[in-house]
């Protein structure tokens, strides 16, 4: 028998609300492998909020807090604070947002959140769009993604405005850790919640999770649509600890990023001139994780005292 | 008044169904009523929608708790309690069935019809085989069973109102009327659940949910199933690890088995297997 490389117990309960196929389902069961039973979870709307069960059951092993959209930043901040006050020892607080929740309506929430070094973790999963909704675009739709928000017509070629970079806005914050993470890579997804529980700070966990009705394919290829994601270098993996970055999953090659578009229905209108400049827009980003990850030393860490005036 | 309940897989056209009856009854000169119920609209997890007929004003809003026919889009759906839940005495259950299924277990007091909407949707080219749209067909055996509408003001709705194949689909509606036949052979070949009583739900006083999620049998959201072949299984747990719904344990020996009752066969398990032994076969 192979040996177990992430841990065997469970705190995602089975009957779930979730779709078939559901990134964001596995990526929580993996995360929260990694975070351990001592876990508070807050929970604004989202699909998450209806994964996690309906009254009066409840898919999640750990206590949970629901939260309005635009609060998960804030009401974990309340939870550190309310834990600490109660002398709560060796609990994790996390808020579980998805992408609309992050990056448009709870990005004042996470930046506060983030400023004042709340000691918890914030996990955005991505499956970029208002997908609980019904499939509307979010500041992290791709360029060119077809959502009911953003139609595919004579006059219009889905989302006309790039991805919003949120993992900037947050490493801005200079966060005690952020990573991104994927669960078609359950290892690394695992290593990560489990080194950002042992951190104390403010932290931050970008997970992308494909969606197969929101992204129109099918549900057993949910799997393959991530490992592609970042075999193609769309969706990197990499951590920042204290301002380093660095690549957890490095290639030296990396697959054609019509791989990826060309199996999902939402980008079944990109015309080959189009899927180049996304390609073209990969690279740039892959190249640009590169020189950030080679430029995080030392030397820039510590800036010498000969730029300052005497 | 008349009230019914349809069931259905997203996907199949029930909350379509239960409009199209209402337009109908409409231009047969009744008031009508109808709405979806909104729950878990997730692919494959089943959809209920409703609608009223009447010749006076309805006064009532809500959701139909005891309908006079109920309408099964997919008949995989009647494995699970609930379908005949409320159901009125003498009340009809009309089922989307190949005639190859000749009986079905109806408890007293429940008339049973079935209509091979499938099959009808196929001939008039309406969606695939593999995911027929049955809703136009099964609406013209529910006008013949139970006369709610007439077939007339049917395929008048359906021409006013289906964008796609409107002919096909008012010929779909007149097959589905002439095909449809009552089941009245008592050998149990697809047992009907019998109604549950309703249960109320007193609100807590402490913290809120404190039940197991599995309690909630998802695998009625199923339509395929894997099948594992334990005898060339490698025992490399990637079914295990990567299933989101945690329907997959390890046994002592670290092989898999499958958590019947929760899985929702979405076919990651199969895709991901490594040797291939996993595959998903239709559900009976």
């Amino acid at each position: 028998m192979a040996r177990l490389t992430i841990p065997k117990e469970e705190l995602l309960r089975p009957g779930h609300a979730a779709c078939p196929g559901c990134g964001p389902a596995l990526a929580v069961r993996l995360l929260l492998k990694g975070l351990g039973a001592r876990t508070i979870v807050s929970i604004p709307a989202s699909c998450w909020t209806v994964i996690a069960g309906t009254y009066p059951s409840s898919a999640l092993g750990v206590p949970v807090l629901d939260t309005p959209i635009e609060s998960t930043g804030a009401s974990i901040s309340g939870l550190r604070a309310a834990a600490d006050a109660l002398g709560l020892e060796g609990l994790t607080v996390v808020g579980l947002a998805g992408d609309g929740g992050t990056a448009d309506i709870g990005l004042q929430a996470l930046s506060g959140m983030l400023e004042r070094r709340t000691d918890a973790i914030y996990v955005m999963y991505d499956n970029e769009a208002y997908m609980n909704t019904g499939i509307q675009r979010s500041g992290a739709t791709p360029l060119g993604a077809w959502t009911t928000t953003t139609p595919v017509s004579a006059s219009a070629r889905g989302k006309a405005e790039p991805k919003k970079d949120v993992m900037s806005i947050v490493l801005a914050h200079r966060p005690a850790y952020a990573a991104t993470a994927n669960p078609s890579f359950p290892e690394d997804l695992v290593a990560k919640a489990e080194k950002a529980r042992a951190v104390h700070g403010a932290r931050f966990l970008h997970l992308f999770t494909p969606c197969p009705p929101g992204w129109k394919f099918d549900s057993a290829d949910s799997v393959a649509m991530g490992r592609l994601a970042t075999e193609t270098g769309l969706f990197p993996l990499y951590e920042v600890e204290d301002g380093r970055l660095k690549i957890t999953r490095r290639y030296s090659r990396l697959k054609p990023v019509g791989e990826y578009l060309s199996r999902q229905g939402r980008y079944s209108h990109l015309t080959p001139q189009e899927v180049d400049a996304v390609q073209a827009e990969v690279l740039r980003g892959w190249v640009g994780l590169l020189r950030r990850e080679a430029e995080a030393g030392p030397a820039h860490d510590a800036p010498s005292a000969s730029l300052l005036t005497r | 008044m008349q009230e019914v309940r349809f069931l259905g897989r997203g996907g199949q056209g029930a909350v379509i169904a239960a409009e199209l009856l209402a337009q109908a009854a409409f231009l047969d000169g009744k008031i009508p009523q109808s709405f979806p119920f909104f729950g878990v609209e997730r692919r494959g997890a089943p959809v209920t929608a409703y609608a009223r007929v009447s010749s006076e004003p309805i006064e009532v809003r809500g959701s139909i708790a005891t309908p006079d026919a109920v309408v099964v889009l997919d008949r995989g759906l009647l494995r699970f309690a609930g379908a005949t839940d409320g159901l009125r005495e003498n009340g009809w259950v009309l089922v989307n069935a190949p005639a190859s299924v000749q009986a079905f277990a109806a408890p007293a007091g429940i008339r049973l019809a079935s209509v091979d909407a499938a099959r009808i949707a196929v001939d008039h080219h309406l969606g695939s085989p593999t995911l027929p749209i049955v809703n136009t067909a099964i609406l013209g055996a529910l006008a013949r069973v139970t006369g709610i509408v007439s077939l007339d003001a049917l395929e008048r709705a359906i021409a006013a109102a289906v964008p796609r194949k409107p002919q096909e689909n008012r010929a779909a509606a007149r097959a589905g009327f002439e095909e449809v036949r009552p089941l009245t052979d008592p050998r149990s070949r697809l047992p009907l659940p019998p109604p549950r009583p309703r249960r109320e739900l007193p609100l807590p006083e402490g913290p809120l949910a404190l039940r197991s999620s599995e309690e909630i049998l998802t695998a009625s959201w199923r339509s395929l199933r894997p099948q594992i072949d334990l005898s060339r299984c490698t025992r490399c747990n990637f079914c295990w690890k990567y299933c989101p719904d945690v329907a997959i344990t390890l046994d002592a020996e670290g092989y898999p088995k499958l958590e019947e009752e929760h899985c929702k066969g979405c076919g990651i398990c199969a895709e991901v297997c490594p040797p291939k032994t996993i595959a998903m076969v239709a559900e009976a």
